[in-house]
């Protein structure tokens, strides 16, 4: 009778402790917790910078399954005290797994700063897309710190197998077409760069085309192949700067000033 | 196209492994003596013994089982065999509900199940004190695949969105209905499982997780019938 007893006491405890650990599927798509996070980000955001003419970023990426190493970078930007955001270039699950999503979400928001983040490859995966939109949004948004315009855009062509225009064209015409007046800059964003794999390598050169219709284009950004880069893709002036996964536990710092601009490499 | 094949094939694959799992691990069928004595011709003998081969595979218990990564809800059916029943191996059917995704899926899991000591207690009740052994999820819908669409560079993600593995350990306590009061099930076991599955497992050895990152828990009821 007392083992009756005891099995029946660790299986209400089970049952009412362990609410989250009974999960439907890997890939259910349940999302528990916060959502919308890029949308309520980037107006804290706008609101901290709406004068600014000087701001720092910070540009985080890949962080998929590397939590130990994400904690890390989180701790490390909030103790320097002088980083006004955050961008993560994509790539926070490496299975499109549900749970990946909330994990990562968890820990980035202990960031002490607005943080936006992209959609990666491997965010497409199984239910992935729907999970991050789910939790952080459109996968092609834009925010203006100041008078700059940052872009950011899935560039994850390959997942869509063209069943969706990736990149978005009209995303950047509407963009266009609604530009506040004061925007006098614009940095790109993405997770994929062109001519990588993953990319529709077929209008590569018409994406650029189109970035560089907005008003003083800077630089773009982007992840994906874990390295540190900085490459002038096109040979036209403009560079591709990328961050290398926070496994290498590195990221870029970017300074943006009335004259332009300035970054460095950080490890931590 | 290639996709609904693969279901298919997976579908096959599963069937047909359930039906080996218990033919291999039975006891060999039990031959009634020479056959002209018991049987008027040849054909009752075929017919008969070709009933008792397929009667076989009727199966012996069905489950219930909620979460565990299988589905919010699963229902199967399996067989229990070995010498002290040791063994079972089950086929489950779930339902994941539609949740942030854009449609409900429905899962199929081949599930083995391992029951190494039976503790009798007292009145009808028999703990089993673990229960352990793994599972094959497979989801039917195209967002998934069992290897890489050819779009991809070979080898790029190098793992399945589709099948996951398994591995669990779980407790279990079965009522024995006594004769007079049978209806359809001679015993009922509930039991709970705590399990974890593949991506979850490489997850949390190269990072520190907390225990509920990875492990997931699940109950469920089982029937036996015969």
């Amino acid at each position: 009778m007392r083992t009756d007893f005891f099995l029946l006491h660790l299986f209400l405890l089970l049952f009412f402790s362990g609410c989250d650990m009974f999960e439907a599927h890997p890939y259910d798509a349940y999302v528990r917790g916060e959502k919308n996070i890029n949308e309520k980000q980037i107006a804290k955001l706008e609101e901290q910078l709406k004068d600014a003419s000087t701001f720092r970023f910070a540009f985080i990426s890949d962080t998929q399954r590397w939590y130990d190493e994400t904690e890390d970078v989180v701790k490390h930007i909030n103790a320097r005290e002088d980083v006004d955001f955050v961008v993560h270039g994509g790539d926070i699950s490496d299975f499109g797994a549900t749970h990946e999503f909330t994990m990562q979400r968890d820990i980035l928001h202990n960031f002490t700063m607005p943080w936006v983040t992209l959609l990666g490859n491997h965010d497409c995966l199984g239910t992935g897309e729907h999970v991050y939109k789910e939790i952080f949004g459109n996968p092609n948004f834009s925010f203006q710190a100041g008078n700059t315009l940052f872009i950011c855009l899935n560039t994850n062509a390959l997942e869509y197998d063209y069943s969706e225009p990736v990149p978005d064209f009209e995303f950047l015409e509407n963009l266009m077409t609604e530009l506040p007046e004061h925007i006098k800059r614009t940095i790109v964003v993405m997770h994929a760069p062109p001519f990588d794999s993953v990319f529709n390598n077929n209008v590569a050169k018409v994406f650029q085309m189109y970035l560089k219709n907005f008003p003083g284009l800077m630089f773009c950004l982007h992840g994906h192949l874990h390295q540190y880069t900085v490459s002038d893709l096109f040979q036209d002036g403009i560079l591709y700067f990328q961050t290398p996964n926070v496994g290498k536990r590195s990221y870029l710092l970017f300074t943006i000033n009335e004259e332009g601009y300035e970054y460095e490499v950080v490890e931590f | 196209m290639s996709m609904k094949w693969l279901n298919f094939k997976m579908l096959l694959v599963g069937i047909s492994l359930l039906y080996t799992f218990p033919l291999t691990a039975q006891s060999t069928i039990v031959d009634i003596g020479p056959k002209d004595t018991l049987y008027n011709s040849d054909y009752q003998y075929r017919l008969d013994k070709y009933q008792r081969q397929w009667n076989r595979l009727i199966p012996m218990h069905t489950v219930f089982q909620y979460a565990g990564g299988m589905g919010l809800i699963s229902v199967g059916a399996g067989w229990t065999y070995g010498k002290n029943k040791q063994w079972e191996t089950d086929v489950l059917f779930g339902y994941i509900p539609k949740y942030s995704s854009d449609k409900i899926k429905i899962t199929m899991t081949l599930k083995q199940n391992y029951i190494p000591w039976k503790v009798p207690l007292k009145h009808n009740w028999t703990l089993e004190p673990l229960e352990c052994g793994l599972y094959f999820n497979t989801v039917f819908s195209d967002e998934f695949w069992t290897s890489e669409p050819d779009r991809y560079p070979k080898g790029y993600y190098g793992f399945s969105t589709r099948v996951r593995t398994h591995i669990f350990v779980g407790q279990r306590i079965r009522m024995n209905i006594p004769e007079k009061y049978r209806k359809l099930a001679k015993s009922i076991t509930a039991f709970y499982e705590i399990s974890s599955c593949d991506l979850y497992i490489v997850s949390a050895f190269t990072n520190h997780l907390k225990l509920d990152d990875y492990l997931r828990l699940s109950f469920g009821l089982k029937f036996q019938i015969f």
